[in-house]
């Protein structure tokens, strides 16, 4: 390469490029210099610096200032700071992967501490829950709260209660089928914003079953419906909606006795 | 930086006794480069009580192969009055580069300059050191 065709800038990076290359520890130099490394102008330059550095390396210096400094320790190597370490590479690479990572085990045992017994039914009821039209279910217009004595009397479903923050809700209709696991399904059409209940068995312990306990209520999501689940006396309650948490979050949010 | 091995010694005696003041304060400079920076402004200040190099555009030739052999021709002293009599920050710029201890960061830092600036010294350093070797030792004495 000539020394014509280098770059304005690396043309005048190269009037500063270090004598010895262990020096030249800036990215843009070492460039310049990699560019223009077979050109005759540098190599002229070169050796014109290494013959007049060898000359003031000749210059003596005065015992008592070497006794003071010894020459090998005139200057301090440079301290890496934390922003050289981030802009390393290497541990650039590692920071984003251990980041990752990160997020990723972040990410499942949010999910897991999600996740609850009975999940699986409430997403599949979900899908139902989108499917479902009022016109097959039997009409039933009362509170919400009055529907486990229904339950009880009509179709011997012990504990298919509604929770109190459902409680006072008018219902349109309803209807109890088995789901594909032969389970007794109670299936709630209410007047507010079309949500549905959803009444089902919570999941056993097959070999001692008990049932699996959870606290509290929990989401589930599925196809742009939302439920929010709970468990008491062996019954799972699901309100479903088309919508988000945050339509559900008013309701369960509410303190009722 | 001075050409005068004595009032090196004062420079560097200076500089020390005024580190050893910081670090006997509980201040010891933080910053690797404070030395050079704190002598480099004691020669300038140095520089100024004595006899002062006319301000004048010197001749410049381009870079010789054969710059070397007149090189090895000078004494070290000569070298260090021909950068002694340059004008600052150019006489830093060139004297901190044949030190050949500093990184090119170094140098921008310890003679505050921008990049295009060092360059543009260094370059212009060489070139006039160029047409003064010639001057001194013509091509047909090597």
């Amino acid at each position: 390469m000539n020394a014509a065709e280098l770059s304005r800038r690396d043309q005048m990076l190269l009037h500063c490029a270090p004598i010895q290359d262990e020096q030249v520890n800036d990215r843009a130099l070492r460039t310049a210099v990699h560019h223009a490394r077979k050109t005759a102008a540098f190599t002229t330059q070169q050796n014109f610096d290494k013959a007049a550095s060898a000359l003031v390396q000749a210059i003596p210096i005065p015992k008592e200032i070497i006794e003071w400094v010894p020459t090998e320790a005139f200057i301090a190597p440079p301290r890496r700071t934390w922003k050289k370490y981030v802009q390393n590479p290497v541990f650039l690479a590692t920071g984003i992967a251990a980041l990752v990572i990160a997020v990723i085990v972040v990410f499942q045992l949010v999910d897991r501490l999600n996740r609850f017994p009975g999940e699986v039914t409430a997403r599949r009821l979900l899908t139902t829950a989108s499917s479902t039209h009022s016109m097959i279910l039997d009409p039933v217009k009362t509170n919400a709260g009055a529907l486990g004595d229904y339950f009880f009397m009509k179709h011997r479903l012990a504990h298919y209660d509604v929770p109190p923050e459902f409680a006072d809700l008018k219902t349109l209709g309803l209807r109890v089928f088995d789901d594909e696991e032969g389970q007794r399904v109670a299936q709630v059409w209410v007047v507010e914003k079309k949500m549905q209940f959803f009444l089902f068995p919570a999941v056993r312990d097959p070999k001692t079953g008990a049932t699996k306990y959870f606290n509290g209520w929990r989401y589930v999501d599925q196809d742009r419906w939302t439920g929010v689940v709970k468990e008491e006396g062996g019954v799972c309650f699901m309100a479903a909606i088309r919508g988000s948490e945050k339509d559900l979050a008013p309701y369960v949010s509410k303190k009722k006795e | 930086m001075l050409a005068d091995a004595a009032k090196a010694q004062e420079v560097f005696h200076a500089t020390l006794r005024e580190a050893a003041q910081q670090a006997a304060d509980g201040e010891a400079p933080r910053d690797r480069l404070w030395f050079f920076r704190n002598a480099r402004w004691r020669c300038l200040e140095a520089g100024e009580k004595g006899l002062q190099a006319e301000d004048v555009d010197l001749d410049q030739g381009e870079l010789a192969e054969w710059a070397p052999s007149q090189i090895q021709k000078l004494e070290p002293e000569q070298f260090a009055i021909w950068i002694a009599a340059a004008p600052d920050p150019q006489r830093t710029s060139l004297a901190l580069f044949y030190l050949n201890e500093f990184s090119y960061r170094d140098l921008l830092s310890v003679t505050e300059l921008k990049p295009p600036e060092l360059s543009k010294l260094l370059g212009n350093g060489r070139r006039e050191f160029q047409a003064w070797l010639d001057a001194t030792f013509p091509v047909s004495q090597i």
